[in-house]
Parts: structure tokens; C-alpha cells; sequence
């Protein structure tokens, strides 16, 4: 990831920031990011990014565990996105491609 | 039943009642079910097989550094559990970028039916949800609820058959007959599906979906605000970054 990129949605620096320390193992950098989140979100968004961000810590666990595939739908629509984040290197990947 | 004896009671029964953050009433009625749910019986492990795996689940992420430990856990159980069950829950738990297929085949091999891993992959993603929630709103880790007596239900859908994943699915409809219309309505992505040959974590997978990302009937909506202060797009980011950290192709 490049931290100084711009990904185009307001907030965005603070939510990955947020993203990445709720499933960290740095107490204090969450803290800081928890912190920096709701001063420019406000404080009802917290729940909201701690709801999203448990919910892939769910949904990540299941795809990976039960090796489910990509439906075929969205394999066709992310066909240069995939190949531009690298997903295609992802071990999970495999759950896929073996079926093609 | 006066006011203030129902507001202590309503205080009560709170989950996340000392966040200093609001949480949906919602969303904590959805968490506050699915602890309940983790100390019933389920379809393959008792109540106290449950608790079991829920505490090593934890425990994993704690050893790991990824939850904090609590002074009060709450319930505990004396549930020795097998080598190939606690190394399932290990590693769900701490490292799913490590589950292929060749870990799914060494847990059949070490003696899991293909149901019980089902069952015990929901229950360990599900603490797993939880408590990354808590940690999020800044509380610890929720105390596990009391094992409920009772038998597991053995309830196997027929209607689940070797799909694509590494277990059985019930195939969307009308593959999948009354029970795939019944469970999914119309066409369900796999990720909706993947935990449908144990139907009862299916539904609590599906509930803490609908709770915590969107109801599903929304999902394509891209203009729908569902979270109090975040936009569509500033969850899908969140979700996005959650997911790669995880190495999650899906």
C-alpha cells in the first residue's frame, strides 16, 4: 500500500489507518487512529467501521476456511483490477482457479 | 413494571453499554443473539463443545496479539478438545491465509466430519467478528455466555452436495429445492452460501451480515447509507483493507 496516494474518498487515509490497527497487534496505534476517525468522522462512525471491519474479519475466515471460488460474475467484471492489486498472488486464489 | 425499574433493565442488557461510543440498538441486539447462540447446543457440538472452541478461538488471538485479554471471560468449559480441533481453531483464527486445501484435508483425515469443521470455521469466525468489534469500540472482549444443556440437533441437509467449495453447499435454487428457496429466496453468492450445510450457523452468519455490512436486498444499492457517519464508499475501504490484510481473494 502507498500511504501518500490519495484513494478519492473523504476520510479515506484515517479509515485505512482504522482498517488495519482494528485487526493489529499495536494497542496504541488504534488508539490513535479510534481517535483520529471520530474527530473527522465523529463518533457515531466508529461503530460503524468496527461493525464493517468485524464483519470481513468474519466473511475473510469462512471464503478462506470453506475455500469457496469467486462467482463466476464478478471473476469476469475484475479481471485488470485483480491483476493490478496482485490479488491473482493470493494463496485463497487458488479456491478459484482450480475450477477453471 | 415501572419506568425506572425498565430503563435498569434495559441498561442491563446492554452489550456494548460501557463504550463511549452509540452502537446501533440493532446491531446490539444481533451480538447480544449470537453470544446467547454460541452457549446452545448446535447441530454438531454440544453447548459445552461450543464454549469450548469459542475460548481457544480467543485465546489463539490473545497469544497472538490481536485481542486483548479480559479480567472477566465469563464462562469456561472443561471440553478437552481434540489435537485436529484445536489446531483448526488456531489457525482460523490467527492465520485463515493459511487454510488450502491440503489443511482442509488433513482436519477430514484427522477424524472432522465435513459438518463439524463447517460448524466449528462459523464459530470461530464468528468470536473472531465480535471480538475485533469490541476491540474497534474500544471495550474488551465480551464475557462467553454459560453452556445450555441439550443434545446437538445432527440435522444434515440432503440437499447439500459437493459444489466448488472445499465442503458441500446447498446449490442456489432451484438446484437446491425448497430448502435453497426457503434459506437464500433468489440467487445467493457463494460467500452467503459457504455455510449452508450446517444450516443453523448459516443463519447466524446471515444475521451478523445484514447487522454489521448491509441488509443484503441493498447490497447493490451503491447510494445506500446503512452505518450512522460512514458512506457506502467509505465502508467498502474498511472492508476492502480488512480483507487484503487477510490475503482473502474473494
Amino acid at each position: 500500500m502507498r500511504p501518500d496516494q490519495d484513494i478519492g474518498v473523504p476520510h479515506g487515509d484515517l479509515l485505512l489507518a482504522f482498517a488495519e490497527t482494528i485487526i493489529g497487534n499495536d494497542r496504541m496505534a488504534l488508539d490513535t487512529a479510534r481517535t483520529a476517525l471520530a474527530d473527522a468522522l465523529g463518533v457515531e462512525a466508529i461503530s460503524g467501521a468496527s461493525a464493517v471491519a468485524g464483519n470481513f474479519t468474519k466473511n475473510d475466515r469462512v471464503a478462506n476456511a470453506l475455500g469457496i471460488p469467486v462467482d463466476p460474475p464478478v471473476l469476469k467484471g475484475t479481471e485488470e483490477l485483480r491483476e493490478q492489486l496482485g490479488l491473482n498472488g493470493y494463496a485463497s486464489a487458488q479456491n478459484t482457479f482450480r475450477h477453471m | 413494571m415501572n419506568a425506572n425499574v425498565m430503563n435498569s433493565t434495559v441498561i442491563e442488557m446492554a452489550l456494548y453499554k460501557d463504550s463511549e461510543f452509540p452502537v446501533r440498538a440493532d446491531l446490539e441486539a444481533a451480538h447480544q443473539a449470537q453470544f446467547d447462540r454460541f452457549g446452545q447446543p448446535g447441530t454438531w457440538g454440544s453447548g459445552a463443545q461450543r464454549i469450548a472452541v469459542i475460548a481457544a478461538a480467543r485465546q489463539a488471538c490473545i497469544d497472538a496479539g490481536v485481542i486483548e485479554a479480559s479480567e472477566d471471560v465469563g464462562a469456561t468449559s472443561d471440553v478437552d478438545l481434540p489435537k485436529v480441533v484445536r489446531d483448526v481453531i488456531a489457525t482460523v483464527a490467527v492465520s485463515p491465509k493459511d487454510v488450502d486445501l491440503n489443511f482442509y484435508g488433513a482436519a477430514i483425515g484427522g477424524g472432522l466430519t465435513d459438518a463439524e469443521y463447517t460448524e466449528i470455521v462459523g464459530l470461530v469466525s464468528f468470536i473472531c467478528n465480535l471480538d475485533v468489534f469490541a476491540r474497534g469500540i474500544g471495550v474488551t472482549p465480551r464475557k462467553l455466555p454459560e453452556p445450555q444443556p441439550g443434545e446437538p440437533s445432527r440435522l444434515r441437509p440432503p440437499e447439500a452436495v459437493q459444489e466448488h467449495a472445499f465442503v458441500p453447499t446447498i446449490p442456489n435454487p432451484p438446484e437446491g429445492g425448497g430448502r435453497a428457496k426457503a434459506m437464500y429466496g433468489s440467487f445467493k453468492p457463494y460467500i452467503m452460501r459457504a455455510m449452508s450445510l450446517v444450516p443453523d450457523e448459516f443463519a447466524d452468519h446471515i444475521a451478523l451480515e445484514r447487522a454489521q455490512y448491509l441488509p443484503l436486498e441493498k447490497i447493490m444499492e451503491f447510494e445506500f447509507d446503512y452505518h450512522d457517519g460512514l458512506t457506502r464508499p467509505q465502508v467498502e475501504v474498511v472492508a476492502g483493507r480488512v480483507s487484503a490484510l487477510n490475503d482473502c481473494f474473494y
